[in-house]
């Protein structure tokens, strides 16, 4: 594929939520990470808004643990309650993602040069991304290498099938669809021999509508550009 | 698959068993539960005829209260002043039309009518079972605590009030307490009342409560009446939705619900959704559906160490063999074994062969996969799953096989049913662990936390935390701290653990004594072993004292040249006293002291493999004494 990388992920726990045990507060994680989670990964990779990635596999090298722990979260009103998170022990994947360019995005036409964001992101990958890398959630800190999809030895290699039951997908914004709606996706991935393919997000059948939402609007009023801010810089003033 | 998911294809697979009552080990009824429905302690039951008249009631035995009744999203999670009747069966303030006639107090509307109109509408749909028909004939009349006065279950005072307590005044007019009174605790308003239909042509007629057929009607009004669809997490499919789901998961008193939305104080899904509906939704069917399963999986297998429950269990066959016990517990026919001079090899084979009896019980389907699941909560409204893993049912098999056949020593703590101590030989249960490690004392919570870290261990083949073994270890290398029995147990268990944590190096040690076996720490252990039969043995049956050896265990484990010293000292008056006997004993010790080379015979404390020498060497002498007595004394 082109403009693909292939990296892997790792570290000592991860959190990739399921819904249903997210409403209560007391998380538990899917076994596998969703489609969602590993865009969230490349795009902290690196990003601009004239991309769109998407991911074309998951390889889990590891076996699936789950550890639980107490947790203390916060309360509106100031104070605490008590939880039970439930983490992904000790997780690795190998992933695929490649990029396309967005065309809801005519505002950014004139960046849409592929061999440049093509490099650049395999530079980002290189230094291990561009902005901190987690697994699902903010807690579960990780690192990001380069790699070749597919080597090396896995738990599942020699598995068979596992059936993961529903699962998301991710989520679809506005300025990815084109349409404006935040809707969510499901589906129902297999696991062969440890490696998930994922369908691309258009191709899931499974949509929820979940509210309708406006692409957020971008032009001169509500962005600084770098000149303005850099003579803003250098009058001393604090933009 | 999903937690949800395999709880809510377990309930399709035992769709057979629903409604039948089967019983614990402590006579507590249990059951899997039909959908909309739940159980209810029911305290009088009110006969009613075919064509709707009143027959005949009855104050209700604790023993028979249980009951099944249905239930709506509402009614099953009603609290406080809310009106919100079940259908059928329900408190007398519900269901009795005369509740205000006769005295009761209501707080804003009427509870009656509310039910009235609901069992009205039920009557009235197609789906209406003809029991339905008759109950609502009877009970639209509003006359039922009239007639239950008539017939002696309750009783009215004078101003036509129903009689709440059974004071000295009631007790004037009617004489001595009804049985009512101590059947319902509380108001006597709370009385739960169920109906039944009694057949006037003297048909036998299936109890209202057990009848199949009233499950069915009830299920098809209610799934008509449910509300709007919408995609189904779990199954992916567009069903009616609920966000109202289960308690009462691990019993009756208990609160903590599985599934449950509340972001009025805690940072849970807002933020890219405002309400609970819009981060994820489940369906009315597959939510019932699947607590039901759980309930009754719960109350059928589960183990609940201090409120966190351990389940296993399979889609097809619940009866897969549990992490959480002992070899013996499981299969006591190869445990038993009186021959312990098995390589690990036999004994693994011995060990897949009473697995296999599972094994082809289960294999009527391929691809069975086996559920491990554990639940805890934090606080009292919620409930979190802390431990979810399912895995392909040979490979559990083969795991269990794996652990029953690496972590083992000679175990001589169970008893038979008999009462008499067995001897087993094979892997401890966790619980058995855990007092190992913390004390007999340890608090449940401390034996809840150990057996969930033990749950990788058994089923990935992880090592175990070393904190675990060496904790177990500094515990039996001070006997002195314990009574004679819980040391034994924690020394086998103790050894069973480091076998384990050898077995992971490729090192495993057998507990018959390998006289070959030159490494240090276990030539110490032997010593040390030694020392202390020989000195049991000048001591005689009736004295009781721990020997020297034992009493020094703590210190020989620390420095073991210079304590061997002071034990060998203390025991040349026993050798004198044993005289010849004491020959054979002096001279393994001699034997087993010239293998260890000067330059190891050293202060430096002794590793845990001394452990499993002291246990192999005094294994092994014990042996001697109770098979080759005569032979040994003639040296």
């Amino acid at each position: 594929m082109r403009n693909s990388i292939e990296f892997v992920v790792y570290g000592d726990y991860a959190l990739f939520t399921d819904p249903l045990t997210k409403l209560g507060g007391e998380k538990l994680s899917y076994q596998v990470p969703t489609y969602q989670a590993l865009k969230g990964i490349v795009e902290s990779i690196y990003w601009k808004p004239t991309l769109i990635f998407y991911i074309d596999a998951v390889r889990v090298m590891n076996p699936i643990r789950m550890e639980s722990k107490g947790i203390r979260p916060m309360d509106y009103g100031g104070g605490n309650t008590l939880a039970n998170y439930t983490y992904l022990r000790d997780v690795r994947y190998q992933v695929r993602a490649y990029f396309e360019f967005n065309m809801n995005r005519p505002d950014m036409a004139y960046d849409r040069n592929e061999f440049k964001h093509h490099n650049i992101l395999k530079r980002s990958l290189k230094a291990g991304g561009r902005r901190d890398i987690f697994l699902g959630a903010r807690e579960c800190q990780a690192y990001v290498e380069p790699c070749v999809f597919g080597e090396g030895d896995g738990f599942y290699n020699n598995y068979g099938d596992i059936h993961l039951g529903s699962m998301i997908h991710g989520i679809n914004y506005p300025d990815e669809t084109g349409r404006n709606q935040l809707e969510v996706r499901l589906w129902n991935p297999v696991m062969k021999n440890g490696i998930i393919q994922f369908i691309r997000p258009e191709q899931c059948t499974q949509v929820r509508l979940i509210t309708d939402m406006v692409p957020k609007h971008f032009d001169r009023t509500n962005v600084i550009t770098s000149d303005e801010l850099l003579a803003q810089l250098e009058e001393g003033g604090n933009p | 698959m999903s937690w949800l998911l395999n709880l809510y294809e377990t309930y399709e697979a035992n769709v057979d068993l629903v409604g039948k009552i089967e019983t614990k080990h402590n006579d507590q009824e249990y059951t899997l539960l039909p959908v909309s429905h739940t159980t209810q302690n029911a305290h009088i039951e009110v006969e009613i005829t075919e064509d709707g008249e009143f027959h005949s009631a009855s104050v209700i035995d604790k023993s028979d209260a249980n009951t099944i009744i249905p239930c709506t999203e509402n009614s099953a999670s009603r609290a406080g002043a809310v009106i919100a009747p079940y259908p059928l069966h329900d408190k007398l303030s519900y269901v009795a039309g005369d509740y205000v006639a006769y005295g009761g107090v209501i707080k804003k509307e009427e509870p009656f009518s509310y039910y009235i109109k609901q069992l009205e509408q039920w009557a009235d749909s197609p789906y209406a079972a003809a029991k339905v028909k008759s109950i609502y004939r009877y009970l639209s009349k509003g006359r039922l605590i009239q007639d239950l006065v008539d017939c002696k279950i309750l009783y009215a005072d004078t101003e036509h009030r129903l009689i709440d307590k059974w004071d000295k005044h009631a007790e004037e007019m009617y004489g001595a307490r009804p049985p009512i009174f101590s059947v319902v605790t509380g108001e006597l308003t709370s009385a739960f009342v169920r109906f039944n239909v009694y057949s006037s042509s003297g048909n036998i007629l299936t109890k209202v409560w057990k009848d199949r057929e009233m499950y069915d009607s009830f299920i098809r009004f209610y799934s008509s009446q449910l509300g709007d669809e919408d995609l189904c997490y779990v199954t992916g499919k567009t069903l009616p939705a609920t966000d109202k789901h289960a308690n009462k998961i691990r019993n009756a008193a208990d609160k903590a619900k599985l599934i449950s939305a509340n972001d009025t104080s805690g940072f849970t899904f807002r933020g890219r959704f405002h309400h609970s509906h819009e981060a994820a939704s489940i369906s009315y069917e597959v939510s019932q559906k699947a607590h039901n399963a759980l309930k009754w999986l719960i109350n059928r297998q589960a183990k609940i160490i201090d409120q966190r429950v351990f389940l296993v269990w399979s889609n097809d066959d619940q009866h897969i063999p549990s992490i959480d016990e002992d070899l013996y517990s499981i299969a006591p026919i190869p445990a038993v074994k009186e021959k312990i001079s098995f390589t690990n090899k036999e004994f693994a084979s011995e060990v897949a062969k009473a697995m296999d009896g599972y094994r082809n019980r289960l294999s009527s389907s391929s691809g069975d996969k086996v559920n491990i699941l554990v639940l805890d909560s934090a606080t009292t409204g919620r409930m979190a799953v802390l431990y979810y893993r399912n895995m392909d049912k040979e490979l559990y098999l083969d795991r269990l096989v794996d652990w029953h056949s690496t972590c083992v020593w000679l175990h001589r703590y169970r008893k038979d049913d008999n009462g008499d101590v067995v001897q087993f030989y094979g892997a401890p249960a966790t619980r058995d662990i855990a007092f190992a490690a913390y004390g007999p004392r340890a608090s449940d919570k401390i034996v809840k936390g150990l057996m969930e870290r033990m749950l990788p261990c058994i089923i990935d083949g992880r090592n175990i935390p070393s904190d675990i073994i060496s904790s177990s270890f500094h515990r039996t290398s001070n006997p002195e701290a314990m009574d004679r029995w819980e040391w034994e147990k924690t020394l086998s268990i103790t050894c069973a653990l480091i076998n384990k944590k050898l077995n992971y190096r490729r090192e495993g040690f057998n507990v018959a004594l390998d006289t070959e076996n030159n490494d240090r720490d276990y030539l110490f252990g032997r010593l040390l072993a030694i020392a202390d039969v020989l000195e049991r043995r000048a001591l005689g049956a009736d004295e009781t004292r721990a020997t020297n050896a034992i009493r020094y265990m703590s210190a020989f484990s620390r420095h073991p040249a210079r304590t061997w010293k002071t034990i060998q000292d203390c025991l040349q008056p026993y050798q004198a006293r044993l005289g010849t006997k004491g020959i054979y004993l002096s001279k393994i010790i001699d034997e087993v002291a010239s293998r260890i080379p000067a330059d190891k015979f050293t202060n430096k404390p002794l590793s845990e493999v001394y452990l499993l020498g002291f246990y192999s060497q005094r294994h092994e002498l014990y042996q001697k004494k109770e098979n080759n007595d005569p032979a040994e004394t003639s040296i």
